[in-house]
């Protein structure tokens, strides 16, 4: 299979008379892996997967698909594409079969590989019944649906936003484990609010503020950079309240959670977290000492300036 | 940034689970054909669709009806002297039929695609527009020529009824059905424009269903109390469906209201009609092919 590649190039975007959604954004991806594209609402994500599968109109700049301009040329652009952008909904009165078969056919499959892909996306994404109605499925399983349509006939770029929006905790982490097995040979840019879904599937990051590229760069890079300044602790057995003291000068403050839990900010500094692991095994034997959020979920609110409060 | 993102080149794909099936290059054709089918498969599962077949056949039944009840002898002396008049007769409301398809299944083909989640299962696929499109008027056009042909149904078997088999003039039938499906044609290709750029699906049938029958005919009867010609309406263009099988055509006919006045009314020639209703679709089709290419997913 050849790889697959995305770039956008000084893409902005902007509606009417109003400020720019997306201000000369600049990336460009190659071969395999996925990519987690971050940002709080409104930051300009979706718009940047809208432009980059042709669904908007870039005010400035180009998008490209395997070297392929989408306004140019949609057809060849998205040829080796699947896309899933906001709340796809094939027609309520097709079945799920229906659904998927088009998309198949759409993409050049025979009638057997059509049959043979949903059958696989069937077995991998735990499709509902192939003859049920798309309109009477939950919202999860039009989310799966949804999803398997992207897989169908198997593009080398998938771009996702938000894939496990609307599904279960049992759900997610079927989406997640298929993500990390199809990004070993697709190119994936994923969008998602999750951190924990962005730091288990993706390698690479884009940071997205106001329309502007914060960050990019590697995962284990962008977790190196972030201190994470607190940590919780179990005991191995009931802990006094004020042994606590022991960590004065060292931690900034101490919550006692339970009889066996403390939660300890501190610094963030490498050496200080040793000392203070060191500290709490001199209380009790400690059977857990872990940061309190993910690494990314730190480095997300590190780096997102705060908006100014409306007067 | 350039970057890539697994430089030591893909991993060994998990057993079993991802494998690439075969794609061929598909034509825009072969394209058409799916879109066509899948759309056809959705229209002859919606309410509008069954509720407008119902409303056909209810008509259609009811005047078949009252026609048996009036008798024989009234339908074939008073007014109706023969198979083709009959038909004529009967079929005049056929371009009424052929709107309200058109706006049911053509008024919101397209703003569907920018309105609901649809757009985004369809709009993100390897296919042109200008196919998506071609493929949904396609569609659209086969289910309303299949309404219509409810209408004409009931009105062979009137003849048969009436003047008995051999007395159906099967060719101006089908020459009618034949007229009717490009009226079809015209109709779409202006519910499908309007339905490029209105926004909400029910506007896109609405506003369909008043242009091409409140307002034509509106401006139309304005017209003709001028004693101008309305040639650019799409109703009176449909009248060339029954004037293929009227026998005792008049093209216009001066009617007198008094104190010296009269006003003129025009029946659409066969060849009138046609050449109105490829207007209608040499403009509109066009225009709803760019302005959808055009159209952006803001929503």
């Amino acid at each position: 299979m050849t790889m697959g590649s995305f770039e956008v190039a000084g893409l902005s975007k902007s509606f009417g008379t109003g400020p720019p959604v997306l201000s000369e954004v600049s990336f460009r991806y190659d071969g395999a892996g996925a990519i987690g594209y971050l940002g709080p609402n409104g930051a300009g994500k979706t718009t940047t997967l809208k432009l980059l599968v042709g669904l908007l109109r870039p005010s400035a700049g180009a998008a490209y698909l395997n070297g392929v301009d989408p306004m140019a040329d949609r057809k060849a652009a998205l040829w080796e594409v699947g896309a899933l952008i906001e709340t796809p909904e094939p027609y309520p009165t097709l079945n799920v079969y229906e659904a998927l078969d088009a998309v198949g056919r759409a993409r050049g499959l025979s009638r057997s590989d059509v049959d043979h892909e949903v059958d696989r996306c069937h077995e991998l994404l735990d499709l509902p019944s192939l003859g049920q109605r798309i309109g009477w499925l939950s919202k999860g399983q039009r989310q799966r649906v949804a999803l398997a349509a992207t897989l169908i006939g198997d593009p080398r770029v998938l771009l996702l936003d938000e894939p496990t929006s609307g599904l279960d905790p049992a759900e997610r982490v079927l989406v997640r484990r298929l993500l990390n097995q199809l990004k070993r040979d697709h190119l994936i840019l994923m969008s998602s609010h999750q951190m924990l879904e962005v730091t288990e599937v993706c390698d690479q990051l884009i940071f997205l503020h106001h329309g502007e590229v914060l960050l990019q760069d590697r995962v284990d890079r962008v977790a190196d950079r972030i201190r994470t300044r607190e940590v919780d602790v179990e005991f191995e057995r009931p802990v006094p309240a004020d042994a606590a003291r022991r960590l004065d000068g060292l931690a900034a403050g101490v919550t006692v959670l339970s009889e066996r839990r403390w939660r300890i900010s501190f610094d963030g500094a490498d050496a200080s977290r040793v000392r203070l692991l060191a500290l709490c095994q001199g209380v009790a034997p400690v059977v857990q000492f872990a940061n309190t959020s993910l690494v990314l979920e730190e480095a997300y609110l590190e780096l997102m300036p705060r908006t100014p409060e409306a007067p | 940034m350039e970057t890539t993102v697994n430089e030591s080149g893909p991993a060994p794909t998990v057993e079993g689970s991802v494998g690439s099936p075969t794609r061929r290059r598909v034509s825009d054709l072969q394209q058409w054909r799916t879109i066509t089918f899948l759309q056809l498969g959705h229209y002859l599962r919606t309410n509008r669709f069954y509720g407008l077949l119902a409303f056909v056949v209810l008509v259609s039944a009811l005047t078949l009806a009252f026609q048996v009840d009036a008798g024989i002898t009234a339908v074939r002396v008073d007014q109706l002297g023969s198979p083709s008049e009959y038909l004529s007769n009967n079929l005049a409301n056929t371009p009424l039929w052929i709107i309200l398809a058109a706006a049911f299944f053509g008024g919101d083909a397209l703003s569907v695609d920018f309105s609901t989640g649809a757009g985004y299962y369809m709009l993100v696929l390897p296919i042109r527009r200008p196919v998506l499109l071609a493929g949904r008027y396609a569609a659209a056009t086969l289910v309303t020529v299949a309404i219509v042909g409810v209408n004409f149904a009931f009105s062979a078997v009137g003849v048969i009824y009436f003047f008995g088999a051999p007395g159906v003039p099967w060719g101006l039938v089908v020459e009618s059905l034949g007229v009717a499906a490009v009226f079809a044609l015209a109709a779409l290709s202006v519910a499908f424009c309007v339905s490029s750029f209105v926004r909400s699906p029910a506007a896109g049938v609405l506003v369909t269903v008043l242009a091409l029958y409140v307002g034509f005919t509106t401006l139309a009867n304005v017209f003709e109390l001028a004693s101008i010609e309305p040639v650019f309406s799409m109703p009176y263009a449909g009248g060339a469906i029954a004037t293929v099988l009227d026998t005792d055509f008049v093209h216009s006919q001066s009617i007198p209201v008094g104190m010296g006045q009269s006003y003129t009314i025009w029946t659409a020639t066969v060849l009138e009609g046609l050449e109105i209703m490829a207007a209608y679709i040499a403009v509109f089709l066009p225009l709803s092919a760019f302005l959808y290419q055009r159209k952006e997913s803001t929503g």
